[in-house]
């Protein structure tokens, strides 16, 4: 199906370099994917006539939009060499090969390691793990952990405020890892859940450990109070 | 209780298991997800104070107990800091109000969790109630137990002085 579109598609990019203009690349992200590779391979053959095609392969974060775009056609494209070889170099070899010349001068020099879309979301999280780590470094934290946690809120910026409590959970989920302390508060159970790397948190600090064999002690919600208080 | 659903719980799944000696493995599958389900759900939805939800009191101006009738703010219910119309239920003898009493308060605590701006979530062990005036001045001169920050949002700082603790 994609190979039909294809061989019409570098057909019309002579005629329709200039005609289209870039902007449109930003627009035309979603519709249905045979309709996309068809837009896709336009736009990108077109500039592929223009020699801007690895100036796309660099801004990662930049212009996500473009990127995701261009890797996609670049897929699209790898997959289809192997299986229709034959086909692509008999109907438009020419601009094909040139294309195909083009793009691998420009990869090859840079030698960046290619980013998948899968694993984005995951680089971003630790990229700012890591920026958080610089600012404070978060200790090792587990449920069963009684905790001090300095905190400054915003009304209240004279003085930091002082929670303590044992870590009843912890919710693993990279940038947004949250744990959540309990304790027995002026005789009213009181439970918070603090975002570990979150910059109003000024302090963490591990005082004691109780042996819990879960990793959710909800149950202390059912028990004595004397259980969740923390002098 | 918590230890007697459980209990409850694999029981059924014995039973389950033991009728399903002949049918496919797909219909096993979906049984125990169902029964999966089940024990997921096991914690305790908490939800919004509305009409019939009784709170305890938590300032000396004689009630003990009083039942919601109108969360002033919210479609489906009043959460920590807003300010509900409620009937006194139970109230101490000699005190400034009465059973059957209408009276305003405003939420201090509440079991169901609030977000707060960074990202934090607190939540109480139980409801609770600051009685007010029409003008929203506390009625009462002493506040038992913690408040939260969200009151001072809410331009309740009488009772932020008067609470114990500012949870």
């Amino acid at each position: 199906m994609a190979s039909k579109v294809l061989p019409q598609a570098l057909f019309i990019t002579p005629r329709s370099s200039n005609q289209c203009p870039p902007k449109k690349l930003g627009l035309s992200t979603f519709p249905s994917p045979r309709s996309t590779s068809l837009n896709l391979n336009r736009l990108s053959t077109s500039r592929f006539s223009s020699n801007s095609f690895g100036f796309h392969f660099r801004p990662i974060v930049v212009s996500p939009k473009r990127f995701f775009i261009v890797s996609a056609e670049a897929d699209n494209e790898g997959e289809l060499g192997p299986d229709e070889n034959t086909e692509e170099e008999e109907t438009v070899s020419e601009t094909e090969s040139e294309v195909k010349l083009d793009a691998e001068d420009e990869a090859k020099p840079p030698r960046k390691p290619r980013v998948k879309l899968g694993d984005i979301m995951g680089i971003l999280n630790k990229r700012a793990i890591e920026a958080s780590e610089k600012e404070r470094p978060v200790p090792d934290l587990r449920t069963g952990d009684i905790v001090e946690i300095k905190l400054e809120v915003p009304e209240n910026r004279r003085r930091l405020s002082i929670y303590k409590g044992i870590v009843i959970s912890k919710q693993n989920a990279g940038i947004h890892t949250t744990i959540r302390v309990r304790r027995i508060i002026a005789g009213v159970g009181v439970e918070i859940v603090f975002p570990v790397y979150s910059p109003n948190i000024k302090e963490i600090k591990v005082v004691n450990h109780r042996k819990v064999r879960r990793a959710r002690l909800y149950y202390l919600r059912d028990k004595l109070p004397r259980l969740s208080t923390f002098k | 209780m918590a230890a007697r659903f459980a209990s409850r719980l694999s029981h059924v799944g014995r039973s389950v298991f033991g009728g399903l000696g002949n049918i496919s493995s797909g219909s096993l599958r979906t049984s125990l997800d169902s029964t999966w389900n089940n024990f997921l759900s096991q914690q305790q939805q908490r939800t919004f104070i509305q009409m019939r939800t009784v709170l305890k009191v938590v300032d000396n101006s004689g009630a003990k107990k009083v039942m919601c009738i109108q969360a002033l703010k919210g479609k489906k219910g009043a959460r920590l800091g807003d300010t509900i119309v409620a009937s006194v239920k139970e109230a101490h003898p000699n005190g400034k109000v009465k059973k059957g009493e209408v009276v305003y308060g405003v939420v201090v605590r509440a079991a169901m969790q609030r977000g707060r701006c960074d990202g934090s979530e607190v939540k109480f062990d139980d409801n609770a109630v600051v009685l007010l005036d029409k003008q929203g001045q506390p009625r009462g001169t002493r506040v038992f137990g913690p408040v939260p920050h969200e009151l001072r949002k809410k331009k309740h700082l009488k009772i932020l002085t008067l609470a114990e603790h500012i949870a």
